[in-house]
């Protein structure tokens, strides 16, 4: 708890570097503020009225943190690189652990604020169960929380702020654009693997077979994509597996709920996200010597 | 103390920096001089646990700073020859930032950062940004903040670079004051009679490699083995210089602006004894002196221009 809580870098990441800026212009502040504000309350109340669905709200969401996230840690040790700090920094006796804490600790805690903005979002959802929902807010924060450890490892390894955001955004384009459009490439201009692909599966170990079978035959890279997860979350919502309701349930939705889809994505970029927070913390270990 | 033993670095085929050696002791100011791409930046990064040397190692204090850096690193403070400040915080928010990361009780933070800003005299900018401070009151706030944890060795890199000569007789009383205090100061320059100033001991390298250290007035006493006297006589030289080239001591004589510059061999004894013989034989002398060397002509005369 020590590395978080008496953690000075930590503090100057969440507080320190930004509050100079709202004091020095308080107007252009308070005007995007005020305007940002407007749009929220607006876009929450086209939310609610019309009736949107997990595909609009939480591809709505994931937009949002698409462009935000990489700003979050884009500059974390690039900065430090780039304004010759890092040496100063580097003979404190803060130890590796606190000095990766502190700046991924402050990356996560934004990622999870932006979450919590859409909250409102999510739980005003059309005919949102609470898996879909908790499925939707678990799959919008470990995206983020990807895209910030893929921010901070390249920005420890890129040195360069404005090549590692270039680079962050273009592998967004490259990952849930320019995949879907090789797969679809690939498989005859079919978009995804339809639902056939998976409808066979009545049980959790067909699930998790599925999620093999996908990574075998390439659809992963469909099923990984936030935006396309949001469109079966959707999905489920719509057509309720068997245990919601015995009537009128539907084998696709049953499929997808064995794959716990959401939760399993989630568990994905979670992963890859403690992958790649790892290779900064060891770097800042070795190169650091600390 | 500091013991620096053959410390060297290797990068490929290129030898940045060849087996240095020298020691320091409390209260030492070490100026390291050398012309750029000498090894001096590349030295006082291995001294500052930044850079693993290849071979050699250095102790402070008694810790080797190869093996346990970090036992080394609350023990020195650092302030880099290019250096930033943390933006979007004041001065006493930045010093309190490092007492914090230098783990220094809360309770004895406080009083440490306001010795700190009065020791560099920024007390009166103690709340203000520090991006708003100007470059010379930056260098003292890293000199400042390279002092919290009260360190016994400094490692000063080009700390007078960039300043306006105000600002750099600020920064040298300031490194005057720290050697007095008992601290270890290494500091490193290009402007030598600046470093002429404050340092009791200097050092130069080039190539990578130590060419000379040790105390000022002993490296400029043995590079004086071989004295030049100015003797400037009235009236025509030409007997006075054939009379010169007689003396056993004397290895040769130039002319210049009415002078003669005499390259002498001997010692104190044997200026005192030419100068008698040279009245005694009438010669009427206006003036007799011994050209004093200074650091640029120690740095001159041993270096040769070259780098690693």
């Amino acid at each position: 708890m020590r590395t978080l809580r008496e953690n000075p870098l930590l503090r100057y990441h969440l507080l320190g570097a930004t509050r100079y800026r709202w004091r020095r212009q308080p107007w252009l502040y308070g005007a995007a503020v005020l305007g940002i504000g407007l749009v929220y309350l607006l876009v929450l109340q086209l939310t609610v009225f019309n009736e949107a669905g997990m595909i609009t709200t939480l591809g709505l969401a994931l937009f949002v943190m698409c462009i935000a996230a990489p700003l979050m840690a884009y500059n974390l040790f690039s900065l430090e690189y780039e304004k010759q700090t890092w040496e100063s920094l580097a003979l404190t006796r803060l130890t590796a652990r606190e000095i990766f804490w502190g700046k991924y600790g402050a990356a996560l805690a934004r990622v999870a604020l932006t979450t919590l903005l859409f909250a409102p979002f999510l739980l005003t959802t059309y005919r949102a169960t609470t898996y879909v929902i908790v499925a939707a807010f678990i799959v919008l924060f470990s995206w983020g929380a990807l895209l910030v450890s893929v921010g901070l490892w390249l920005s420890f390894k890129l040195k360069r702020t404005l090549t590692t955001a270039a680079t962050l955004y273009a592998g967004q384009v490259f990952v849930l654009m320019l995949f879907p459009f090789l797969y679809a490439l690939f498989s005859g201009g079919e978009m995804g693997p339809g639902q056939s692909a998976i409808e066979w599966v009545q049980n959790y170990r067909d699930g998790f077979l599925a999620w093999v079978i996908s990574l075998l035959n390439g659809s992963l890279i469909i099923y990984a994509n936030p935006f396309y997860a949001s469109a079966q979350l959707e999905y489920m919502a719509a057509v309720p597996a068997w245990w919601w309701n015995a009537e009128g349930w539907d084998a696709y939705a049953n499929a997808l709920r064995y794959m716990l889809w959401g939760f399993a994505q989630s568990a994905m970029y979670l992963g890859l996200a403690a992958l790649f927070a790892g290779f900064a913390y060891r770097g800042v270990k070795i190169s650091w010597r600390k | 103390m500091l013991d620096v033993q053959g410390l060297r670095k290797e990068y490929g085929e290129l030898v940045a920096v060849r087996d240095i050696r020298f020691q320091l002791h409390p209260g030492d100011v070490f100026g390291f001089i050398g012309p750029n791409g000498a090894g001096k930046t590349t030295t006082i990064k291995m001294l500052a646990t930044l850079l693993e040397p290849t071979a050699g190692t250095a102790t402070l204090n008694g810790i080797d700073i190869v093996r346990h850096p970090e036992e080394v690193r609350p023990l020195l403070g650092y302030m880099p020859d290019f250096f930033g400040l943390y933006e979007g915080i004041t001065v006493t928010e930045y010093l309190e930032f490092f007492a914090a990361a230098y783990r220094i009780p809360k309770a004895q933070r406080a009083a440490i950062i306001d010795n700190v800003l009065e020791l560099t005299d920024l007390t009166v900018k103690k709340d203000a940004y520090v991006e708003t401070l100007s470059r010379g009151m930056q260098q003292r706030l890293c000199l400042a903040k390279s002092l919290v944890h009260d360190p016994i060795l400094l490692l000063l890199d080009e700390p007078a670079s960039g300043l306006d000569p105000r600002a750099r007789i600020e920064i040298k009383e300031l490194i005057r004051e720290l050697g007095a205090m008992g601290k270890i100061v290494l500091v490193s320059s290009h402007i030598l009679p600046e470093l002429a100033d404050f340092c009791n001991k200097i050092g130069i390298i080039e190539k990578g490699e130590l060419l000379v250290w040790g105390a000022v007035d002993e490296i400029v006493a043995q590079l004086q083995a071989n004295r030049v006297l100015e003797i400037r006589p009235l009236g025509e030289p030409d007997a006075l210089i054939q009379r010169l080239e007689r003396e056993s001591h004397v290895r040769g004589v130039e002319t210049r602006n009415g002078s003669l510059y005499v390259h002498f061999a001997g010692g104190l004894e044997e200026q005192a004894d030419l100068l008698t013989a040279l009245i005694r034989d009438g010669f009427r002398i206006a003036t007799f002196r011994e050209e004093s060397l200074d650091l640029e002509d120690v740095f001159m005369q041993i270096t040769k221009g070259e780098v690693s």
